[in-house]
């Protein structure tokens, strides 16, 4: 057996993958419907054990098992926003009272999914903790299966959201939600519905990403507690506002993550291994420190300009056409 | 069914004495300015690392005891323990020394804290940046060697051992180190309590709830928030700070994730709320029941254990997130709601005014 690309490169690939799908999601739900979610790493956790629980116990295949995370995390993004994130926002929650909600919501689904591993172990006697699903991934031309399909769904999602966002009406009136609720509710937007589908995106992306992460490591219940450092890093450093910057910040952090720490394991020792997520804490206090707006709000138009100016001025000073 | 007995009373007055210091400093921060500071567990594991980490080699250092810290560090604790049994006032000296250094050592990581809101963070911004500090301050603690032993752990010299040379009121000497934990941290709880409240009766607590409910106006009417969210943020992360030096002694152990983001930021997260906002009454009233209901479940783990067809220590995280979002969606004002502060009508002012002429 060969690897076309080295495993390293294509595990960081896959990382940055999950990431950026759970970013894009804490992006949705802040950006659209005002919603600071705490709990979307474990989403992605929810996605593991569904996943698990698909081949363990109905013979389905780890791939196809992502079709049931998709619909299955955005089913549990559905209820909480009507159990949760409804009633809260009908009786004119802060934002900050939604935040600690959110909070209180991520420690209830933890010990949820705790309580459900530790369930199936006394009934059925498997193993919950620790497991990997390494076993039922495949090969394709030298490259993991994970890799190929991962990249697929991440961008076939992308690209998914990005037709919703620009050609649908629905799209539209989510963005026009985002901006101004009132106002959208004013032109008679179904402000309810869109909640809805947001928290059903919300809820299935991370879900979607979270497939991925036992093929390549070691899963827990609480796996989302050093995932969600990532996560909020590749936010902030998007600037919570679009899609777009969520997927970039994903990929930055991810890549960075994995790549700067190996790069390190093998330079100073491996004792840094551990420390892994630190990079993405310090590039996410750089962030907040440097350009709090994030990606997004840094001046692209001006500093396109400025690199557009020096090649003019390159160009007219060495009389080039 | 077993009955809780002696034992765990006294396990649960000296968990509410040490909880109370943490809460009603958290109550300072988030009741009373608004600040959703969700680092809080970094001040409670500075305090609590600082205990691993000084008071062993120190004492080490003056008895003359050679040899690796860390490697040696349960037989060099056992020799520091029996040195520290015989002599009570350098026990008293080397408690009250690390206390006031935690409670340097949490004021330094408070300034830290503060200095995202320097920035102008707020809100979600905020608590996300102070939450993934804490859990990287935390990993630091749980994986760096040096500081306190790793993933092992580190034994911590126990100040109260000379205590149990002596007997009072009938109580049996092996307990009388307990007695002592209570002392301290009542002392201490007497001490921040008196401050918090204080506060909170004083102009300086309506300004911090100015600052709390129209930050902008408050600036307009000339008031440096900063220097309030600065100094706010260091006296209630020293508070935590000594907090977690005294339950590090109380346990005798620091292990790294000892001092958790769910243990010690989001109960008390959950009790201020539960409690009221910017109330020291409701504060203690949620203490009393949370960690009540806390030691409750651990008392009855055994029992439970054969009941239910999961592990009971999820309980407590189950049981705690279920708490936060009913309060918040059914009583977000808590069990004792914040009093309307009541101006003084123009003729008091100006006789207050008369009188100080």
């Amino acid at each position: 057996m060969y690897d076309l690309i080295s495993p390293l490169l294509s595990n960081a690939i896959v990382f940055a993958n999950i990431i950026a799908l759970m970013a894009i999601s804490s992006t949705l739900s802040l950006s659209i419907t005002n919603v600071p979610n705490f709990a979307v790493a474990t989403f992605g956790t929810i996605g593991i054990y569904i996943s698990f629980t698909c081949i363990n116990f109905f013979g389905i295949g780890l791939y196809p098992s992502l079709f049931f995370c998709f619909i299955g995390g955005g089913v549990v993004g559905v209820i909480i926003y009507y159990l949760l994130v409804r009633p809260l926002r009908r009786r004119g929650a802060t934002r900050e009272q939604l935040m600690i909600a959110t909070l209180g919501l991520d420690i209830f689904l933890i010990a949820l999914l705790n309580i459900y591993a530790d369930y199936l172990t006394y009934t059925f006697k498997i193993r919950t903790r620790e497991f990997t699903l390494g076993v039922h991934d495949f090969t394709l031309g030298g490259l993991k299966g994970v890799l190929i399909i991962s990249l697929l769904v991440f961008f076939c999602i992308l690209i998914a959201l990005h037709l919703i966002f620009t050609r649908t009406n629905v799209g539209i009136a989510m963005k026009a939600l985002g901006e101004d609720p009132v106002l959208a509710e004013c032109e008679g937007v179904d402000t309810d519905r869109l909640c809805m589908i947001t928290w059903f995106l919300a809820g299935a992306l991370p879900a979607t990403a979270g497939v991925f992460y036992p093929v390549n490591w070691i899963s827990n219940p609480t796996v989302s507690l050093y995932l969600v450092v990532s996560v909020f890093a590749s936010c902030v450093l998007g600037g919570f506002a679009t899609i777009y910057d969520a997927a970039v910040g994903g990929y930055i952090i991810g890549l960075t993550q994995t790549l700067l720490i190996s790069y390190l394991a093998g330079v100073i020792g491996s004792w840094i291994l551990p420390y892994g997520f630190l990079v993405a804490l310090l590039i996410m206090i750089a962030t907040v420190f440097l350009f709090p707006q994030g990606l997004y709000g840094l001046p692209w138009g001006e500093m396109i300009n400025k690199i557009r100016n020096i090649f003019t001025s390159i160009r007219v000073r060495w009389r080039l056409k | 069914m077993m009955v809780p007995g002696l034992d765990f009373l006294v396990t649960l007055i000296i968990y509410i004495l040490i909880f109370l210091i943490v809460t009603l400093s958290y109550n300072m921060a988030y009741g009373y300015t608004g600040v959703p500071d969700f680092g809080r567990a970094m001040a409670a594991g500075a305090g609590g690392f600082l205990c691993g980490y000084l008071p062993g080699r120190l004492m080490a250092f003056v008895l003359g005891i050679q040899g690796d810290y860390i490697e040696n560090s349960i037989s060099i604790v056992g020799k520091v323990n029996a040195f520290l049994g015989d002599n009570p006032l350098m026990s008293i000296a080397l408690l009250m020394l690390t206390l006031l250094l935690a409670a340097l050592a949490g004021a330094a990581l408070g300034l830290l804290a503060s200095l995202p809101m320097l920035r102008g963070l707020r809100l979600f911004y905020l608590g996300v940046t102070l939450l993934a500090i804490q859990i990287g301050f935390n990993t630091i603690a749980y994986y760096w060697k040096p500081l306190i032993g790793g993933p092992l752990g580190i034994p911590v010299p126990d100040p109260f051992r000379w205590l149990t040379h002596y007997s009072l009121l009938g109580i049996p000497p092996a307990s009388m180190r307990l007695v002592g934990v209570i002392i301290a941290s009542g002392i201490v709880l007497l001490i921040v309590g008196y401050y918090c409240i204080s506060v909170g009766k004083s102009p300086l607590g309506r300004l911090l709830k100015a600052v709390r409910d129209d930050e902008k106006g408050a600036e307009a009417l000339g008031r440096d928030t900063r220097k309030l969210y600065v100094k706010v943020m260091t006296v209630s992360y020293a508070f935590t700070g000594v907090a977690g030096a005294l339950f590090a002694y109380y346990g005798g152990y620091v292990v790294g994730l000892q001092f958790d983001k769910v243990g010690w930021t989001f109960w008390p997260v959950a009790t201020v709320i539960v409690g009221g906002l910017a109330n020291y009454k409701g504060t203690i009233i949620g203490t009393a029941a949370l960690i009540t209901l806390r030691r409750l479940i651990l008392f009855y783990k055994s029992d439970l254990e054969f009941i239910l067809p999961f592990s009971p220590v999820w309980l407590e995280d189950f049981i705690l997130g279920i708490v936060l979002m009913l309060v918040l969606i059914y009583r977000p004002q808590g069990i004792l709601p914040e009093k309307p502060e009541i101006p003084l009508s123009r003729e008091e002012i100006e006789e207050i005014k008369e009188k100080r002429r």
